[in-house]
């Protein structure tokens, strides 16, 4: 299993080198190849995190290590999505690195596979779990869009009708994942109250994940009021980013509260 | 009047409501809540006086806190009444409105049927509205603003209701025992615990109790709880909360030869005349043998009770006499008979008292509020106006569509005016 986790950040590292290369040298041969190469860590991605849930005879979410490596791979089947769907090749180069960095924060995290702990053995356990890989990933690739957006703007690498494609692609990301936070933060709360009885107890993990819906909330807000452009938007979705990040990481090392065992 | 009524509906007022909202609760996230004056005393030493007159020690508790809140639920009723006259008319009047749109982009014949024939395969139906055609499908999307925006006040609202009303009530319970409650309109709840377990059949860590609550009203119910598995009858929840290991000793009268085995979690006397008896001190989970042969209790790093010991003080004709001993050991006071047992594991049980409405209105909410975010950002509804001209995108998440079609479009405008 650890040999197959290290392919797959190995594959992951090569593809981001081919798309840096390509990008810094004007190869788009290099580019080509590059995406090949991420469908194929991918894959592999996929069959190591079904491997570890048949090994651990659960979903493998329990932990840092877990999640990370389902964040990541959700980042990267989004990106894919994304490619497929709306032919968004511009946007691989922000979102594979940010697949990769999430990959080695798990590298990072203890591997062993343990038992659940009875308080996450719960119907719960999915959805609540499941849905926060979802929202995480999906607003880091609207930061990543954004990003992109950002430079091909001052770049002039794309006409207006693009730019506002653009936009509206990360106003879309944001919309999916603010519906995937708030299915977390409203099953954690059904969850809650099952397991220690409270919907809500201000525990840092649960703040911190109201706090980033209330970060996305004011977004789509000032976008509806349309006061402030399109650049203002999209760097709000880059500084936003480390919010997310927060709350998926560093709660869990700083911020000691009911879910520091994740 | 009128212009604080706009200010306190106003998208603004909201922003700036959530901003505030999320920087109080990063402070309360930052600095540890409720705990004694002294522990900030020592932990912020420079600035604990202003910590606690500014209550950063209990921030989400703090009137200010509460009165954001309060100010978001103005903002949120203000707004959705607003939003309520626009989205509560029919569909009728929607496409209605759509029709008197002026043509925003003008489009070549070729254009116009390559738009018609799109609208038609995207499932969009076509209402003839004097002269102009209207395009339209799930009008129903129009609700999810409003239906969001609803759930989240009712969310906050019954959420503040669930934080606050209930009555919550830790207590333990030796298995075979039963602990009873007072009803608020009088008579008492039963709770009996018949059995506990600490692990399932396959040896897997799980705390469950073999539970029976029995109501004022004599109505009684039996099930088993665990953790996320608690048993709910009439406005009582009852959930397995915590456990503990309690001594066991089996006390034998010599004179009649009648016994009885009590569980002990805390400091008690075993006594028929309250002179001559057994102190129950304490049980320790593990035990060394010093060199001179004697027991002395330690702790256990690994938890469980591997090797029990208990601490006891037999009292005697006014004597005390510490003892530690083990399961299995017998010792004799008077006419009283002390055999250790090995220790029973009891439950601690949490029992919380709500109004049953509460629970059900707040899961109302949620499902409101994931339906309305659903309509919002999936199911957005589609307007667009068609004549001999051009056409024109209406509704209000309409940017979806107008993106959509600028790009099928885009080489078959002949003037783009707006």
């Amino acid at each position: 299993m650890n040999a197959l986790f290290f392919v797959v950040l190995g594959l992951y590292f090569v593809a981001v080198v081919l798309q840096f290369s390509a990008a810094a040298f004007k190869k788009e041969k290099l580019a080509g190849l590059s995406w090949p190469v991420f469908v194929a860590a991918f894959a592999l991605h996929t069959l190591f995190l079904v491997l570890r849930g048949v090994i651990a005879r659960r979903l493998p979410l329990s932990n840092q290590f877990e999640f990370a490596c389902a964040f990541a791979w959700g980042i990267a089947l989004l990106l894919i999505v994304l490619r497929v769907k709306v032919k968004a090749v511009w946007l691989s180069v922000a979102a594979m690195p940010a697949a990769l960095l999430i990959l080695s924060y798990a590298a990072l995290q203890p591997r062993e596979i343990t038992e659940l702990m009875p308080a996450l053995r719960s119907a719960w356990f999915g959805i609540h779990i499941g849905s926060a890989v979802f929202a995480y990933s999906a607003f880091v690739l609207a930061g990543c869009v954004s990003l992109r957006y950002l430079r091909m703007k001052k770049q002039g690498t794309a006409d207006e009708l693009k730019l506002q494609q653009m936009d509206y692609l990360s106003y879309r990301l944001v919309g999916f994942g603010f519906l995937f936070l708030t299915v977390v933060i409203l099953s954690g709360a059904i969850w809650a109250e099952q397991a220690w009885s409270a919907f809500w107890t201000w525990d840092p993990k649960e703040t911190w994940a109201l706090i980033t819906w209330i970060i996305y909330a004011v977004y789509l807000h000032l976008r509806l009021r349309r006061k402030k452009d399109a650049a203002f938007l999209a760097w709000y979705l880059i500084v936003a980013i480390p919010v997310v990040l927060f709350t998926f990481a560093g709660v869990n090392t700083l911020l000691p509260g009911l879910h520091s065992y994740a | 009047m009128k212009k604080l009524l706009n200010f306190l509906r106003s998208m603004r007022f909201g922003i700036v409501l959530l901003i505030l909202i999320a920087a109080l609760s990063v402070v309360g996230s930052v600095i540890p809540q409720e705990r004694a004056a002294a522990w900030y005393a020592e932990a912020y030493p420079a600035w604990h006086t202003l910590l606690l007159a500014l209550r950063l020690n209990r921030v989400f508790k703090s009137w200010y806190f509460l009165a954001l809140l309060s100010l978001l639920c103005l903002n949120l009723t203000l707004c959705s009444l607003l939003r309520a006259l626009a989205v509560f008319c029919g569909p009728q009047t929607l496409v209605e409105g759509c029709a008197r749109m002026k043509t925003l982009v003008q489009l070549t014949p070729e254009g116009l049927t390559k738009l018609e024939q799109h609208l038609q395969s995207t499932g969009c139906r076509m209402t003839d509205c004097g002269g102009a055609r209207v395009w339209h499908k799930r009008l129903y999307g129009r609700f999810g603003s409003f239906l969001t925006h609803l759930a989240i006040l009712l969310t906050i609202l019954v959420g503040a209701a669930a934080l606050y009303l209930p009555q919550v009530v830790d207590l333990d319970c030796m298995p075979g025992e039963s602990v009873v409650l007072p009803a608020k309109n009088g008579g008492t709840a039963r709770f009996a615990v018949s059995d506990f377990r600490v692990t399932d059949a396959s040896g897997r860590l799980d705390y469950t109790s073999a539970l029976t609550v029995t109501l004022p009203d004599g109505r009684s119910k039996s099930g088993e709880i665990s953790v996320n598995h608690p048993l709910s009858f009439g406005s009582y929840k009852v959930y397995q909360q915590s456990y503990g290991t309690a001594g066991s000793v089996t006390v034998t009268n010599l004179e009649n030869d009648g016994s009885d085995v009590f569980l002990l979690a805390e400091l008690s006397f075993l006594s028929l005349d309250n002179v001559n008896g057994l102190w129950y001190v304490a049980l320790y989970p593990d035990y060394i043998v010093t060199a001179s042969g004697e027991r002395m209790p330690v702790s256990n790093a690994g938890g469980g009770y591997p090797r029990p010991i208990y601490h006891v003080q037999l009292a005697e004709n006014g004597e005390q006499t510490l003892r530690f001993l083990v399961p299995g050991d017998t010792v004799e006071v008077g006419t009283l008979r002390f055999t250790f047992n090995e220790p029973v594991n009891y439950p601690g049980l949490r029992i919380k008292i709500t109004p049953t409405a509460v629970n059900a209105l707040l899961v109302v909410g949620f499902v409101l509020m994931l339906l309305g975010l659903t309509l919002l950002f999936f199911l957005p509804p589609v307007l667009v106006r068609v004549d001999g001209e051009g056409y024109a995108v209406g509704g209000a998440k309409s940017e979806g569509t107008r993106l959509e079609l600028k790009t099928l479009l885009k080489d078959c405008e002949r003037e783009a005016y707006a």
